[in-house]
């Protein structure tokens, strides 16, 4: 880097730094990433634990419903259930619902006992503890009435159903063993921050580069250093503080998961705090940065381009949708590599250079990327950035300057094989 | 600091320079040399390809024919930037800097080292009367403070070779004149200033060479000087009547061809132009023959603006006196 490039990426580094925005969005986010863990957990432990109104339509004829009764504690979820007449009409209970004196209704058919559907309808249906809870409620309701047709007595049945106790973790046959759900958890919201950082950062250089040249500073520029340079400073200081805000994040996360239980705690979530979380190390972080600081480096490049060829934020809208799709691309791929992380898509698009970045440390934190893989993909993707980088610096070295009307496709392509 | 260069003869010389658009000729064979220490004044209407010059002469865009020696031993680049100091027609800084962060970045881009860039931002600061200012945002500043600013970041790297691009579109009077004392202070120090303007008056209280370009070529070119001598050897006369019946007499009877080519007036009497080979003693005879009375009859040295009219033509007069009521 030379000394006018650092000079240049310094002062983008400082102008940013000492902005409030940074030090605002840098507590906001981990603050939003707080809410994002406790709000949820902290609305859907209120409400259950208030309890859930069901009244239960029973046309068994066998008072299915009566078994229901003892075991109203399901998965922590507190339900009260209340018998209607097996002949009320069903119009009757939306309208309570919608006048919310109830939650929901189950409606048990004739022919429960023989495989007949139970149906539920609430405004709760969406949540996955009313669901299991109700559902595991009806289970035993029906299993018990089964089994007291069977002859059983009563120890006998509890005995029959006792819980079974399952645990899945995610393993390759190396390494620690982490609970499944975490990994995806963890990977999937380290995918969504590299995405957000490159994309947040990457267009923070071309604002950058089109404010350049709104106030006209780019002139006094362009005539003291090498356009090269004045690309290169900015993305690298750009970079430098989104490496810095990335830092401060892992950082203020590692915190958080760690007393994540005196979190919780604060907002009188009890024992929400118990979900394992595999921890992060050295390495982990170390990739993460690495891919940011590489696909963000590839993506500024591409948009220090485009802020060149346009002369507003208005045309930059338009002219950014390829980059936009590039980037968006994988994240839509997320799926698939979450699902099958050793697979052969998975493995293919962890090599693409506009894709590795935000896929490849998910597949490391899910323990599915050989050391070779990573190797490959580091080095392709620096490949594809030097040619980014020259590609993007012809573009830059000639569109800078042209203010005015946008450039054709044709133009541009005559800018980089010049 | 830059290292002090030897003293070039010139310190800028351009030869058969020319940049095109299209078939739309930009700047055609251009050639001039600014000697060292002298005030230049590049001039000509808008369009004439000043800027299109000077920003070839800065590295803002490429020539497409002839070279640009900048004193005596680089071509434009990032190594003769060090040395040059550039106001740009297009001013502009960052709003969001400090005062003093911005002249210290600027100096810094143009080769000064760590707190020697710090350093002269103070000294700029006090010289042009900002010291109060250094610790706002440029944002924060009037307009003519952030021209001053403008002008500070050009010199701060103190340039052998200061180069300024219509100096003086949008400047209140006040720094117009703190700009003629920068560019005063600058030649004393036996800088080289370049500069290019529109506006007559000013070039002609400064300038000690110019170079008058039209429709991208040069017109004329020289010390400024020589070139009043020769406008003035070309035969300009002041004459003045005491009376409008001995003015009006005159024009009818003595000043017309073949002895005079054209007549025009001004505030204080008749500026007459001698036909080619025309002479002087004999105008004054007929018009003592004529027995008219005389107030004042002076052999004149051409205004830069009659030389500029003379050189560039009658279709440049017409634009530059559009462009002049405008202003």
């Amino acid at each position: 880097m030379t000394r006018q490039a650092f000079i240049i990426a310094r002062r983008e580094f400082l102008e940013r730094v000492r902005n409030k925005w940074f030090a605002i969005v840098t507590i906001l986010g981990p603050i939003g990433m707080i809410a994002a863990i406790v709000l949820p957990a902290y609305l859907s432990v209120r409400s259950v634990q208030e309890g859930f109104h069901v009244q239960v339509v029973d046309r068994s004829e066998r008072d299915v419903a009566g078994m229901m009764d003892i075991e109203l504690d399901a998965r922590g979820v507190a339900f009260k259930i209340e018998k209607v007449p097996p002949e009320t009409d069903l119009a009757v209970l939306e309208t309570r619902i919608r006048d919310e004196q109830i939650d929901g209704y189950l409606v048990f058919p004739k022919d429960v006992l023989t495989g007949g559907k139970v149906i539920y309808r609430g405004d709760n249906a969406t949540n996955m503890l009313v669901t299991k809870g109700l559902s595991s409620l009806v289970d035993f309701a029906i299993f018990r009435t089964r089994g007291k047709d069977m002859g059983l007595a009563e120890l006998q049945i509890a005995n029959l159903f006792q819980k079974v106790e399952f645990e899945s973790k995610q393993t390759t046959g190396q390494g620690e063993a982490t609970s499944g759900t975490a990994s995806f958890v963890v990977g999937y919201a380290v995918m969504f921050v590299l995405y957000i950082a490159i994309l947040l950062y990457g267009v923070a250089v071309l604002r950058s580069v089109i404010q350049e040249k709104n106030n006209r500073v780019v002139e006094i520029m362009v005539s003291s250093v090498r356009p090269i340079s004045l690309m290169l400073g900015k993305v690298i200081g750009v970079g430098c503080v989104g490496l810095l805000q990335l830092t401060l994040w892992g950082l203020m996360a590692a915190l958080i998961i760690t007393f994540r239980e005196e979190v919780l705690g604060l907002f009188g979530i009890p024992g929400a705090g118990a979900f394992e979380l595999p921890s992060l190390g050295a390495a982990d972080f170390a990739i993460i940065l690495i891919y940011f600081f590489l696909g963000y480096f590839f993506y500024a490049a591409l948009y220090a381009a485009i802020g060149a060829m346009v002369n507003s934020e208005q045309e930059a809208q338009q002219a950014q949708t390829p980059v936009m799709l590039m980037l968006i691309i994988p994240v839509l791929c997320v799926q698939i590599v979450a699902g099958d992380p050793r697979g052969g898509v998975a493995e293919v698009l962890t090599q693409i250079p506009f894709a590795s970045p935000v896929l490849m440390p998910m597949r490391f934190l899910l323990d599915a990327a050989s050391t070779a893989e990573i190797l490959a993909s580091i080095g392709i993707l620096l490949v594809s950035l030097f040619g980014a980088v020259l590609l993007a610096a012809k573009v830059y070295r000639v569109g800078i300057l042209s203010y005015g009307k946008k450039p054709s496709f044709r133009e541009v392509w005559s800018w980089i094989r010049s | 600091m830059a290292v002090p260069l030897a003293t070039p003869k010139f310190s800028l010389r351009l030869s058969g320079v020319g940049k095109r658009y299209g078939d739309f000729v930009a700047v055609g064979d251009l050639s001039f040399e600014a000697p060292t220490g002298v005030v230049y004044g590049l001039l000509g209407p808008n369009g004439a390809g000043k800027t299109t010059t000077l920003r070839m002469i800065n590295n803002i865009i490429m020539p497409d024919s002839g070279s640009i020696e900048l004193l005596g031993k680089f071509g434009p680049g990032p190594a003769a930037a060090k040395h040059i100091g550039y106001l740009p027609e297009e001013r502009g800084l960052y709003p969001k800097m400090k005062v003093r962060e911005t002249l210290a970045f600027f100096g810094s881009l143009r080769g000064l080292r760590g707190k020697e860039a710090t350093r002269q931002a103070d000294v700029w600061l006090e010289r042009l009367k900002l010291g109060d200012w250094h610790g706002n945002n440029v944002q924060d500043l009037s307009k003519g403070m952030q021209q001053k600013v403008q002008f500070a970041a050009a010199l701060i790297h103190d340039p052998d070779l200061l180069i300024l691009d219509e100096p003086w579109s949008g400047l209140d009077p006040i720094n117009a004149e703190v700009l003629k004392d920068i560019v005063s202070a600058q030649k004393d120090a036996g800088k080289t200033i370049l500069f290019s303007t529109h506006l007559m008056e000013q070039a002609e209280h400064l300038c000690d060479h110019v170079c008058i370009m039209a429709k991208g070529r040069k017109a004329v070119e020289g010390p400024l000087d020589e070139l009043k001598r020769e406008a003035a050897a070309e035969g300009l006369i002041m004459l003045a009547f005491r009376t409008s019946e001995d003015e009006a007499q005159a024009r009818t009877e003595v000043l017309v061809q073949p002895l005079v080519e054209s007549i025009r007036g001004e505030r204080d009497g008749l500026l007459v132009q001698l036909a080619d080979g025309g002479d002087s003693d004999k105008l004054l005879a007929q018009l003592v023959a004529a027995n008219l009375g005389i107030r004042r009859f002076e052999r004149q040295q051409a205004t830069l603006h009659q030389i500029f009219v003379a050189r560039v033509g009658a279709m440049a007069d017409a634009e530059q006196e559009g462009r002049l009521a405008d202003d």
